[in-house]
């Protein structure tokens, strides 16, 4: 590994800073007032001109040389530009700047570590149907790996209920930023996302806790509940006196448009029914999760404008995963649809890049033509889209939030990984000067940062 | 990205070529000790045919440019060829749950080389496995390991009795009754049970504390130190009473498996003789018994002298071994050198084992590249098929294909 140069500005960028107070959200449409409001706001971000860089923006299918501008916490220019007077420069040396990691499929502070039964607070076993519930109130800020995370340059996720129900409840998408509160995490104005679950999960679950015991008690279940949130939604369109429902308020923002399915899905004959379900009672799902059977059906996919967000070579842990290849991805992209690499895991996420370069080679040996800077969609700009988050990140474009990973090789190999990255502006990890996070939960541990004799 | 699309214009060539023929044209070859080297190689049906400096390709040979040459790779961790699907039920035979017997349960029983995983899996450059089971019931005694390779035939166990597995730390915990004391207690009247075998069961009709006849007949030979006793745990202060036993015990040989803490006492499992298989990709304080993990645990292997094998752990159960050379890569990434990282996924396992013959796999690059893949590899100087039923499902749904078939007719 070569040396890398330190962004020296780093130490001071990270002074605290006052919650800004002017934040307002007024999109729930049946509360009293505002609920679990986001309090995030980014420490003091320094100006930097990242110099001589290989630009990978997210958007282009090529890989760009040229400068960044990196300006009060946005991306002031891709390439070239106007450059301000005095601004910190870093020469990169041709080092690769990519947009931030957003990992759209993670159970992180849900599931933390250490791993303890008292940790399990990811999935509200108690009902096929709790869309009443969220995930960020199951969310520990101090899991040590968010940590983790960001080191391998995540700087979204979006941390979602798991697949025990049918409704499995609210997904919440987190900054991946140190804070004593999950409100601190909290994606300003990001939409509110619902876990749905198809197939084995539900029916092993309640087969015996009085349903659903089959694929046709899921299918059943949901329109079920979809016919009830139909009503709840008249009513409440209506405006005057009704009762609020928790569970069917979710429900009924679905069908307004305001909140976006996720839902968990392997085959791919059970994805099209999901698909007509959606069109019967008009909503749209934005995202099937897992997927393994995704490249069956790529042609669906695209037209109903529903992304995949899939692994690069996991499977085979159950059935309706048996039917894995390591080409999901790739294909999938390849028949226009909207693809994307997502961990489900505390370690996976850790080397999403790798996960992506996995894939992208298997589906160019394959016979696909796809350069890397396409590849690299899938690891940002398409789970930005997918969480409706893509005009504020995802992508390096001006005026973007600057999340930004500048990596010490190569992203697409084994033994490149993140040496600096920024959240907002703000270097929250820096390889060479040791910057970075470190949990509540490791202090009084052996210390981990002396090295190997 | 130049040089994978050369290859994929290559490959297209040779799925058409009748003989198997390889012309790979400056080659990286690498020894057995994971040394590299350049030259041009030719490899007919899986088996080199010659190497040199200016060597011309044979007719029809199908050239490829940059390909690395090694041999194949050891999985010192696996349960290959005993499960079809993860969840458990008749496709899982990794443990049995309540059954009476342990350690003579062996996993070759288990163990079906037609499982379709064993050809998805050895295209990932994998010729040679570890399987083992995992524990079950009330005994942290999980069964009778094997050595297999990953030929997919019926005469591919190489050791149907190589080692014997236990489960410490908190799953052997949970198995032995609820505290590590009884988990420890259960290892040492095991070793008693074993070491007295002939009086206690053959003399007399006592039978042992823990182990019944027939396990303790089984669990005789890692005693005695025939094959080695693989045992998984994780907290440093476990493997310091396995150090205690091993010294009581010294015909043991011991082999750590996971070991998350093991830099701690890194020193002490060196002096001990004590071999340890990690995962480099550990680092989360994902239990109690690792808060300790860190990337670098096998830097301080290394540099304490340490025996050690790398294996992804970590990784799914059902799809591991597959990204094995991912996982030595990460080794490289916290310092390990390349060599003593690709040693410790072939060839240091492989002689742990006695596993004897040539294997050879030919690469499209670097195999700890997540980017590279095995182009052809033999097993015992026997071409092996790259197919798999995952390519099969590839090539049936492969975008890049016209193929106006419906589906089920392709």
């Amino acid at each position: 590994m070569k040396k890398f140069i330190p962004l020296l500005l780093s130490v001071t960028a990270l002074t605290a800073c006052e919650p800004n107070s002017d934040k307002t959200s007024d999109d729930k449409s049946d509360s009293d007032g505002p609920a679990f409001e986001s309090t995030y706001t980014p420490q003091t971000p320094a100006d930097v001109l990242l110099r001589n860089a290989k630009i990978i923006d997210g958007v282009s299918a090529e890989i760009l040389e040229g400068d960044l501008l990196i300006s009060g916490g946005r991306i002031g220019f891709v390439g070239s530009g106007e450059i301000p007077d005095g601004i910190t420069e870093l020469d990169l040396d041709g080092r690769y700047v990519t947009p931030g990691i957003i990992d759209i499929h993670s159970h992180l502070g849900n599931y933390p570590s250490p791993g303890v039964q008292a940790h399990g607070d990811g999935n509200e076993v108690t009902s096929p149907v709790t869309s009443e519930v969220f995930a960020e109130h199951g969310v520990w800020p101090q899991d040590p790996g968010f940590d983790e995370a960001l080191q391998g340059g995540v700087t979204t996720l979006h941390v979602l209920p798991g697949s025990a129900n049918l409704f499995g409840g609210r997904g919440v998408t987190l900054r991946n930023v140190p804070s004593r509160t999950v409100q601190g995490m909290k994606f300003p104005d990001a939409p509110y996302t619902l876990k749905m679950a198809c197939g084995e999960n539900p029916k092993r679950v309640y087969g015996n806790k009085g349903g659903p015991g089959s694929r046709m008690g899921n299918v059943a279940g949901y329109r079920k509940n979809w016919i009830k949130a139909q009503g709840y939604k008249a009513k409440r369109d209506k405006g005057g006196d009704f009762d609020r429902n928790l569970q069917l308020e979710t429900l009924a923002d679905v069908l307004d448009g305001k909140i976006l399915v996720q839902m968990h899905c392997y085959r791919a004959d059970e994805m099209v029914q999901i698909l007509d379900i959606a069109k019967e009672f008009d909503y749209k799902v934005t995202t099937f999760h897992h997927a393994v059977e995704a490249y069956k059906i790529g042609d669906y996919l695209a037209e109903n404008d529903t992304c995949a967000a899939m692994w690069a070579d996991w499977g085979a842990f159950k059935m309706e995963s048996f039917d894995y290849i390591n080409e999901n991805v790739p294909f999938v992209h390849a028949a226009g649809a909207c693809a994307m690499i997502h961990s489900d895991d505390q370690n996976n996420i850790q080397r999403l890049n790798q996960e992506v370069a996995k894939t992208w080679a298997d589906g160019n040996r394959a016979g696909l033509n796809i350069p890397k800077a396409e590849a690299w969609k899938w690891l940002s700009t398409n789970p930005a889209k997918a969480l409706g988050i893509l005009e504020e990140t995802g992508t390096l474009e001006e005026g973007k939030r600057a999340d930004v990973v500048i990596w010490d090789g190569d992203p697409f190999s084994t033994y490149s990984r993140p040496a600096t990255v920024m959240v907002d502006g703000v270097v929250l990890f820096d390889k060479e000067t040791g910057l970075k996070p470190k949990s509540d939960f490791r202090l009084g541990y052996a210390d981990l940062t002396e090295g190997a004799k | 990205m130049k040089q994978l699309l050369l290859l994929t214009v290559a490959l297209a060539f040779s799925s058409q070529a009748q003989a198997q023929t390889f012309f790979v044209d400056d080659a990286t070859v690498v020894a057995k000790n994971g040394t590299q080297s350049k030259t041009d190689i030719i490899v007919v049906d899986g088996v080199i045919q010659g190497r040199g400096a200016r060597l011309v390709a044979p007719d029809g040979a199908t050239v490829i440019s940059g390909g690395w040459v090694t041999p194949g790779l050891f999985a010192s961790m696996s349960s290959l060829g005993m499960t079809d699907i993860g969840s458990s039920g008749p496709g899982n035979d990794v443990a049995s749950e309540s059954s009476k017997t342990n350690v003579s349960e062996y996993a070759v029983d288990s163990f079906n080389p037609r499982s379709v995983h064993v050809a998805n899996v050895r295209q990932s450059g994998i010729t040679h496995a570890v399987i083992a089971p995992r524990s079950g019931s009330d005994s942290i005694f999980a069964g009778t390991g094997a050595i297999i390779s990953l030929t997919g035939e019926f005469d591919s166990v190489l050791d149907p009795e190589a080692f014997v597995m236990v489960d410490l730390g908190e799953t052997g915990t949970r198995r032995a009754g609820g505290s590590r004391a009884a988990a420890m207690s259960q290892l040492r009247s095991a070793i008693e049970d074993a070491e007295s075998f002939t009086k206690r069961y053959a003399e007399s009709s006592d039978g042992g504390d823990v182990l019944t006849r027939q396990d303790a007949q089984a669990f005789a030979r890692a005693v005695k130190g025939e094959i080695p006793l693989l045992i998984r745990v994780n907290r440093a202060a476990d493997i310091m009473r396995l150090i205690d036993i091993k010294q009581n015990n010294p015909s043991i040989k011991m082999i750590l498996v996971g070991a998350a803490e093991a830099w701690e006492v890194a020193d002490e499992i060196a002096a001990s003789n004590i071999r340890v298989i990690i995962d480099p990709l550990k680092n989360l304080p994902d239990s109690f018994e690792s808060v300790g993990s860190r990337l670098d645990n096998v830097i301080f292997l290394e540099n304490a002298g340490v025996d050690y094998a790398i294996s992804n752990l970590g990784a799914l159960g059902v799809t591991k071994p597959a990204t094995l050379a991912q996982h030595a890569g990460a080794a490289v990434v916290e310092g390990l050198r390349w060599d003593q990282a690709f040693g410790a996924i072939s060839s240091i396992p492989s002689q742990w084992f006695n596993v004897r013959g040539d294997s050879l796999v030919v690469w499209d690059g670097d195999p700890m590249e997540v980017t590279s893949a095995p182009i052809a590899m033999s097993i015992g100087g026997v071409d092996q098929s790259m197919t798999s039923r995952q390519k099969a499902l590839r090539d049936r749904y492969n975008p890049s294909r016209s193929d106006d078939r419906p589906y089920k007719y392709r």
